[in-house]
Order: C-alpha cells, then sequence, then structure tokens
C-alpha cells in the first residue's frame, strides 16, 4: 500500500520533470516569461514527489518490507535500523533513483536562490539539467523500479518481479531478506556513494549553466563561471571525499593492503576528478583575464561527459572490474543518453565556438596565464592516459581479438612523471606574475625554499639510502610544501609590520581576507599529504606471510608479531567472530595487542577478513588472518608495514577543511545587486560597493 | 543575439580559419562517433550471454599449488572449466558435487579446471581446504580468463569437447547429476 505511494509519487515527478524539460526549452526559445516560471515550478513540485518517493523507499526498508524485490535484495532482519537505510544506494535500483532525488534537489536549490540572478540563462539552465533527471527520474520508474513486487506464478520455479500482479500468480512475502553485502557494511562504503553521487551530479550545475551560457551567446561573458564558482567547488570536493572514502573502503575491507589498484570503477571516478580540478583553475583566468573560454568550455563539458562515462561503464558491465555492479537493463537507455549528451553539447559548442575569444594573448612564457594553460595540458594529458588505459582492455579486444588489461604498472609509469610536474607547477604557479614574470624576481623568491628543500632531501636521503626513488618524491613535496609555506609566511610578516598584529592574529586576518586564495593554499598543501601516501606505498611497502604456533612470533622489519590464541564469538548484523589475539612488539618492547579477525556473515554465507592495525603518523602496521588449523593452535598471518599512509586520510580532512575556507563567502568582497530589466528576461549585475 | 560577432575592443587573436574550424570538428565528431561505436559493441557484448559454441578460448592457468594447465594442450580429453570465487554463495552449493564427481571421472579421460574470479588468495585457498578440492584451481589474474568466455558471473561452468569446441555451458550452481551426465555426452563423442 505505501510502496504505492511512492510509485505514484515517482510517476508525477516523471511527468513534472519532462514537462519542466520542455517548458523552459519552449519559453526561452520564444521568449516567454511564462513559460519559463511554469517550468520553475514544475521543478519545485517535482523534488517533493521525488522526496515521497524516496521516503518510501526508506520507510520500506526500514520495516522490511519483504514484498518489494529492492528490500528482499538489500535488506535483513539481522541489519541494524542505521544499515537498513543506508540501503538505499546498497544495490542498482535506490540508488538510481536517489541518484535523480539529488539532482532534483540541486536543481530546485538553484532555482530558489539564483531566479533574480541569472533570468537570461534560466530557460536554458532549466532544460538541460532537467533533462538529465528526467532521464534518471525515467530511468527508475521504467527501468530499474525500486517499487516492484516479487510474484509468485503457479507451476514456476523462480519468482518474478513485476509491478503489477501478473496472471495466475499469488503475491509472495519471503520471511527475511538477502541483506546488504558484508563488504559494503563499513563507514566508507556508507559514505562511499551518496558523497560521490552528490559530486556526479553537482557537475550538473555549472555542466547546465555552461550549455545555458553557449546557447543564448551568454558564453562571451563570464557571468555563468560567478554563478556556479560554489557550485564547482562543492560538486570537486564531494568527488574528493568519496574518492578517499572508496580508498579508505579498499584498505579496510579488500585486505590487500592498498588503498589505491587503478581498477576502472576508481578510473571512472578519477578522470572527471582531474578535469574538473581542472576547470576548477582554469575559470579564474576568465575571471581575471578573460581568457581560457574554450579551454573552461571543454573541460566543463569534458567533466560531466566523463561522470556519465564512468557510470555507463562500471553499471553496464561494458568493462568488466571488480567491482562492477550487477548487469540490468540500464545499458540502451544509457548508452542512448551518453551519445545525445556528447553530440549535443559539442555540437552547441562548435555553433558558439567563436564567441569564447579570448580578450588577451598570452604575453610571456613565465607567466601566471602560461602556468594556467600548462596544468590544463598536464590534468588533460593524465586524463587521457587513464582514459586510454581503462578503455584499452576493449580497443584489444576489437582489434586483437584478445583482451588485454593493463595493470597498475602502466598507469603509475604514464601518469607518475606528470603528476610530479603538476606538483611542482602547483607550488611554483601561483608565484608567477600575471602577464610576465621577470626571471630574477622569481629567484629571489624561491631560493631560499629550493635550498631548504634540498637539504631537508639530501638528509631524508641519507636515512632511506635504500629507496633512492624515494628522495625525488620527498624532495618533491618538501619543496612545494616549502613554497607555500612561504606564502604564508610573507602574508603574516607583511601583516606584522604593517598592521602590528600577532602571528596568529595575522594568520587568521590574512586567512580571513583572503578566503579564496588561502584556502586554496590549504588544498594545495593537503594535496601533497596525499602524494606522501602514494610515495610510501610506492617506496616503503613491506609484506610477510606466515604461519605461526600459539605463543611463536612472525617478524617484520623491527616488528614482531606474537600469536597468542583464538577465540570466537558472535557479534552483530547476523556474524560469526573469529579473532586472533596477538601481541604486537617493536625491537623486543611489547606495543599492544592486535585482534584481526575473520567475520563470517551467516545468511550470506560470505566470510569478511578485518585487519588488526596499529596505527602511527609514520607507519601503519597491518596485520591480516588468514586462516588457521589445529582447532586455533596454529593460525596463519599476512603482515604489512605500510609507511605514511595516514597522511592519505589526514590529507583528506584537510582537503575539506580548506575546500570550505575557498567557498565561505567573502564578507570583504563587492557586493553585487541584480535589477530586472522591464518586461523581459534580461537582467543584468550593477556592481556597488559594498 | 544569436551568430553576432564580438566586438570587444581589446580582441587581438585572429578569428581561426573557417578550414581550420571544419577540421576541427570534423576530427571531434569522428572521436565522439568512434567511442560511441566502441561502447556500443562493448555493451552488444556485455548483454550478449557468455559463449557456448565454437572454439573454446585458449588459456594457460597456473595453479594455488603450482601446477600448470594450458587448454589446447588437452585434446583428447573431455575439460570441465568453472568458474568460481570464495566470496560467492551459491559456489559453495555445488562445490562439494564437482569435487566428487572429478574424484569419479578422474583418469577416465576428463580434466576439470578451476578457475578462481576475481579473489583473494587467502579466501581461495581456505575454500579449497574448506572442500578438500583436488583437481588443480589458479587465479583469473587480471580476469583474462573471465573475459575471454564472457562469463555473466560466477558460478558458472563450461564444457569443451574433445577437439577442444564448447559444448555448452551452465550458469549457476549445478545439481546431480547435470554434470555426469555432460561428461558421459562428452565422453562418447569420438575423437581420432
Amino acid at each position: 500500500m505505501i510502496a504505492d505511494i511512492g510509485l505514484v509519487a515517482l510517476t508525477i515527478a516523471f511527468l513534472f520533470s519532462v514537462y519542466a524539460t520542455f517548458a523552459s526549452a519552449y519559453g526561452g526559445w520564444h521568449n516567454q516569461l511564462t513559460w519559463v516560471e511554469s517550468a520553475r515550478n514544475a521543478v519545485l513540485l517535482a523534488f517533493p514527489f521525488l522526496t515521497v518517493s524516496v521516503i518510501v523507499v526508506v520507510y520500506s526498508l526500514y520495516v522490511l518490507d519483504f514484498s518489494l524485490a529492492y528490500v528482499y535484495d538489500v535488506s535483513s532482519q539481522a541489519m541494524s535500523p542505521f544499515l537498513r537505510v543506508t540501503a538505499l544506494w546498497g544495490g542498482q535500483q535506490g540508488s538510481i533513483l536517489f541518484w535523480a532525488w539529488l539532482m532534483a534537489g540541486f536543481v530546485a536549490t538553484v532555482l530558489l536562490r539564483k531566479w533574480e540572478r541569472d533570468r537570461e540563462l534560466m530557460p536554458y539552465f532549466i532544460a538541460t539539467a532537467m533533462l538529465t533527471t528526467a532521464f534518471f527520474v525515467g530511468v527508475a520508474l521504467f527501468i530499474t523500479n525500486p517499487f516492484m513486487r516479487l510474484w509468485h506464478i503457479e507451476g514456476a520455479t523462480e519468482l518474478t518481479q513485476s509491478l503489477f500482479q501478473p496472471a495466475n500468480s499469488m503475491p509472495y512475502f519471503p520471511e527475511d531478506g538477502g541483506g546488504l553485502n558484508p563488504l559494503l557494511r563499513h563507514f566508507g562504503m556508507i559514505g562511499h556513494p551518496p558523497t560521490t553521487y552528490l559530486g556526479f551530479t553537482g557537475f550538473v550545475i555549472p555542466f547546465s549553466f555552461a550549455i545555458a551560457a553557449l546557447i543564448t551567446g551568454q558564453s562571451r561573458g563570464d557571468e555563468w563561471i560567478r554563478t556556479t564558482r560554489r557550485w564547482t567547488l562543492v560538486a570537486w570536493i564531494f568527488l574528493s571525499i568519496g574518492l578517499i572514502l572508496g580508498g579508505r573502503w579498499a584498505y579496510d575491507v579488500l585486505g590487500w593492503g592498498g588503498f589505491w589498484g587503478w581498477d576502472p570503477v576508481e578510473n571512472a571516478m578519477l578522470m572527471p576528478w582531474l578535469t574538473g580540478t581542472a576547470f576548477l583553475h582554469s575559470v579564474m583566468m576568465t575571471e581575471k583575464r578573460g581568457m581560457m573560454k574554450k579551454w573552461n568550455m571543454i573541460l566543463i563539458i569534458l567533466t560531466y561527459s566523463l561522470a556519465l562515462f564512468g557510470t555507463f561503464i562500471t553499471r553496464t558491465g561494458v568493462i568488466s572490474s571488480v567491482h562492477a555492479f550487477a548487469k540490468s537493463a540500464l545499458g540502451p537507455a544509457f548508452f542512448a543518453f551518453i551519445g545525445l549528451t556528447f553530440i549535443g553539447s559539442v555540437t552547441i559548442l562548435y555553433l558558439r565556438w567563436d564567441t569564447l575569444r579570448s580578450e588577451h594573448t598570452l604575453e610571456s612564457f613565465i607567466s601566471r596565464e602560461s602556468a594556467f594553460v600548462l596544468q590544463n595540458m598536464l590534468f588533460l594529458a593524465i586524463t587521457f592516459a587513464v582514459f586510454w588505459g581503462t578503455i584499452f582492455p576493449l580497443i584489444s579486444e576489437l582489434v586483437t581479438g584478445v583482451k588485454i588489461t593493463v595493470g597498475p604498472p602502466y598507469f603509475q609509469r604514464v601518469t607518475g612523471p606528470l603528476f610530479f610536474v603538476l606538483l611542482l607547477l602547483m607550488g611554483i604557479a601561483p608565484l608567477f606574475a600575471w602577464r610576465k614574470q621577470a626571471m630574477r624576481a622569481l629567484g629571489k623568491v624561491i631560493w631560499i625554499p629550493f635550498l631548504a628543500s634540498l637539504g631537508i632531501a639530501i638528509i631524508w636521503g641519507y636515512i632511506h639510502r635504500m629507496h633512492p626513488a624515494s628522495i625525488i618524491g620527498l624532495w618533491l613535496v618538501t619543496v612545494t610544501l616549502s613554497l607555500i609555506l612561504a606564502e604564508f609566511w610573507k602574508g603574516i610578516q607583511a601583516r606584522r609590520t604593517t598592521l602590528s598584529e600577532n602571528p596568529f592574529t595575522a594568520l587568521f586576518n590574512l586567512i580571513g581576507r583572503n578566503h579564496r586564495r588561502y584556502g586554496g593554499y590549504i588544498i594545495h598543501i593537503s594535496v601533497l599529504l596525499i602524494a606522501l601516501g602514494f610515495i610510501g606505498d610506492a617506496n616503503f611497502k613491506l609484506e610477510t606471510q606466515g604461519t605461526v604456533s600459539s605463543g611463536e612470533s612472525l617478524t617484520i622489519g623491527d616488528y614482531q608479531l606474537r600469536f597468542d590464541r583464538l577465540r570466537g564469538y558472535p557479534g552483530s548484523d547476523g556474524r560469526e567472530i573469529v579473532e586472533a589475539v596477538t601481541t604486537l612488539s617493536q625491537n623486543g618492547e611489547t606495543i599492544r595487542a592486535l585482534n584481526p579477525r575473520r567475520d563470517y556473515f551467516i545468511v550470506q554465507e560470505q566470510p569478511v577478513t578485518v585487519p588488526g592495525v596499529y596505527s602511527t603518523p609514520g607507519k601503519d602496521v597491518y596485520v591480516l588472518l588468514v586462516g588457521w588449523d589445529d582447532g586455533g593452535q596454529s593460525a596463519t598471518f599476512k603482515i604489512y608495514v605500510n609507511s605514511l599512509i595516514n597522511w592519505v586520510w589526514i590529507g583528506g580532512l584537510m582537503m575539506i577543511i580548506g575546500t570550505i575556507i575557498a567557498a565561505w563567502n567573502n564578507p570583504y568582497q563587492r557586493e553585487m545587486t541584480y535589477v530586472l530589466k522591464p518586461g523581459g528576461l534580461s537582467s543584468h549585475p550593477l556592481l556597488q560597493e559594498g | 543575439m544569436m551568430g553576432q560577432l564580438p566586438t570587444d575592443e581589446q580582441e587581438v587573436q585572429p578569428p581561426p580559419t573557417a578550414d581550420r574550424k571544419r577540421v576541427g570538428i570534423i576530427v571531434t565528431f569522428a572521436l565522439i562517433l568512434t567511442l560511441l561505436g566502441l561502447l556500443a559493441w562493448g555493451l552488444k557484448k556485455a548483454q550478449a550471454g557468455p559463449r557456448e559454441s565454437g572454439m573454446a578460448p585458449d588459456f594457460t592457468i597456473t595453479g594455488f599449488d603450482g601446477r600448470t594447465v594450458t587448454l589446447n594442450e588437452l585434446r583428447g580429453q573431455v575439460v570441465i572449466v568453472n568458474f568460481w570465487a570464495s566470496w560467492c554463495p551459491p559456489c559453495r552449493e555445488e562445490a562439494a558435487y564437482l569435487e566428487e564427481t572429478w574424484r569419479k571421472y578422474e583418469g577416465e579421460g576428463v580434466v576439470f579446471i578451476g578457475v578462481d574470479y576475481v579473489d583473494t588468495e587467502k579466501e581461495a585457498l581456505a575454500y579449497i581446504e574448506e572442500f578438500d578440492i583436488t583437481y588443480i584451481n589458479g587465479p583469473d589474474i587480471g580476469t583474462r580468463i573471465a573475459q575471454a568466455y564472457n562469463i555473466q558471473g560466477v558460478p558458472e561452468t563450461f564444457f569443451v569437447a574433445k577437439n577442444g569446441e564448447l559444448r555448452g555451458v551452465h550458469i549457476g550452481p549445478m545439481k546431480s547429476p547435470q554434470l555426469d551426465e555432460k561428461i558421459e555426452e562428452l565422453l562418447a563423442e569420438q575423437y581420432p
């Protein structure tokens, strides 16, 4: 009964979305404000109806209405109420609905906040964004409907899924459901899908504004960029958090001791992140200098297309992956939609290409402008390398008949040097002046940080002379870090001398006066911390495996792990736990007890390995219980020592803080007010000093 | 509004020639259409079922115990290729039956090959030990074998005749006497 409400709400939301798409396009084309306003109202109604639909799914998961096929698939009695709710995105049907709901929510928010401001762009913004939303709502309604029921047809051996009762059938109410895949019951996997979806759907907003700007010819100006800057930042940070949570999940759950494996699903998410990052930077050139308008358009179209592309390849099984979703009928519809988006946006871009001329040319090879061009090229090159490696299995199969999967070494070798240059650029480019940078002046600024980092790298190199490759990586991190810190130092010094503030007030005010700049620097530092994790993973990883009897120890580096005994007990969420009691010591001194476990999920008949981890800023000792024998008298362990890995998570947190600072509304910036031109859709900003 | 030429005074960059623009758009569209074609082809393949007939794609697999076997070197014998994974509950349903059947036909011109799909070694070894599996089992590194056979999931079992041709596939766990019947049928085939 309740499910019927959800189905009806979903159907109405679909009709409103389709209506909004056409009404706004029609209103924009014929310059009729009433149609556009009607479209806006349709969007503002579609969202609450979708919300009802989502609430019904969540409620059904919570109360375990197993007559719904989706609930039967992903929920079970043994799951805690919290896990049942998160099962909304635990399977295909729920996650598509969730995705559509987020997207509609974003579009509605824009219409509530920006309606007065960007009237000229609105008709085509609504049309573009709601076309996408209507597509996802349509998929949720017609292809992956979460309200399908289970029916038992007379004489059939298998259950049938259908919205309405088939002939000769009885409704079927299972006792219990399959439950969420145990591997997904981890905070990383609970947080990863929603953040990823927020990131992907968030990019719909700048993309739709870009398309609207192209259609209306407003692309010449940079209004659409100013409007969407914060949206882009929000989408970008959610995508970043999604990537990091995914890595954390892999590290904690998959049990191979790493956090990044260049798997197609990971690449699918990395590619839009790369182009999105380039876009975030590139738009500054348009704001400040009226340049790189073509780049911005290409980058935002690419970002959005790659987000769709990633969703497509992972959800349809076109490229097999470790964590591909179950196959579904989604493929053809998604393919048609992707084709339409690619061809449509490129066509519009082509028709408006001439409006995107730069207002200035590059004046010098060493300048802020040329640094931006270089960073865009680097990001694109990395994206292309990742793209090539990801679709290579398809190409190789088409050409030679053999599917060749390129492994992590390809990605590391090709993207490594490019990332190296990019990180270096990240340190130096902010020092470049606009238009032209005098080399002598640049030298004056960078020689101290450069020498300091060289010194540190030499000391580091001496300590780690066994790992010469790490020296280059560490030097890179130190030189870039010291260049960024020098910027903070200079700013603080200036405030101290001119305003006689104490260092902390100076730092606080420095950031407060220029959110974007210093928020950006903080994000740059966080990227360096994450790079440290990759350097540690590539250079210092230790690994051993062995079987020991009770009382015996395994040794790895300076660490010893003593196996004491095994114990078993029932755990929460329907699992039986077998836990090893071990003691970790370093050079003979006891550090602490570690309890690597094997959780066996009874209903799913699936074991999950939970590592025992001793974590410090420098390194993690990561112990896996591989197996046991003789009734628990001996056990096999795999031990990793992962250096610097924690800096990935610390960097992730810092990235969030930096983004919040960068996106914060700056009270010192000029306030903008807008007036509606009489009798029409157009509005123009009037700049007024605030 | 549409199609107006920019009148910005600061415009310094010469407009790209119409030819250059045309070549650019043709190349771009060609690339997009190629990509879409590639995706369509991949999608069609992904949606098509597993291979069921024709020559069985050749592969070499190294078992967890170090044994190596190459499919094409097994001509004259009936080969059962079973895809499985330790994380897959339905695989557990058929594991005992598979091993039992293997022991029944061992030495009679039948070879069993277990292909462990997307798995971790320790869990896989525990699984093999649990069901006391004695036929060769090895990891499908890079999922190459699974891709060659275009499997839909695990478990999935392919039947290879003495002449190296595929004689069907079984998706999902097998129950007695499905495998016995298939093996008898393939053993009865003549091979020079």
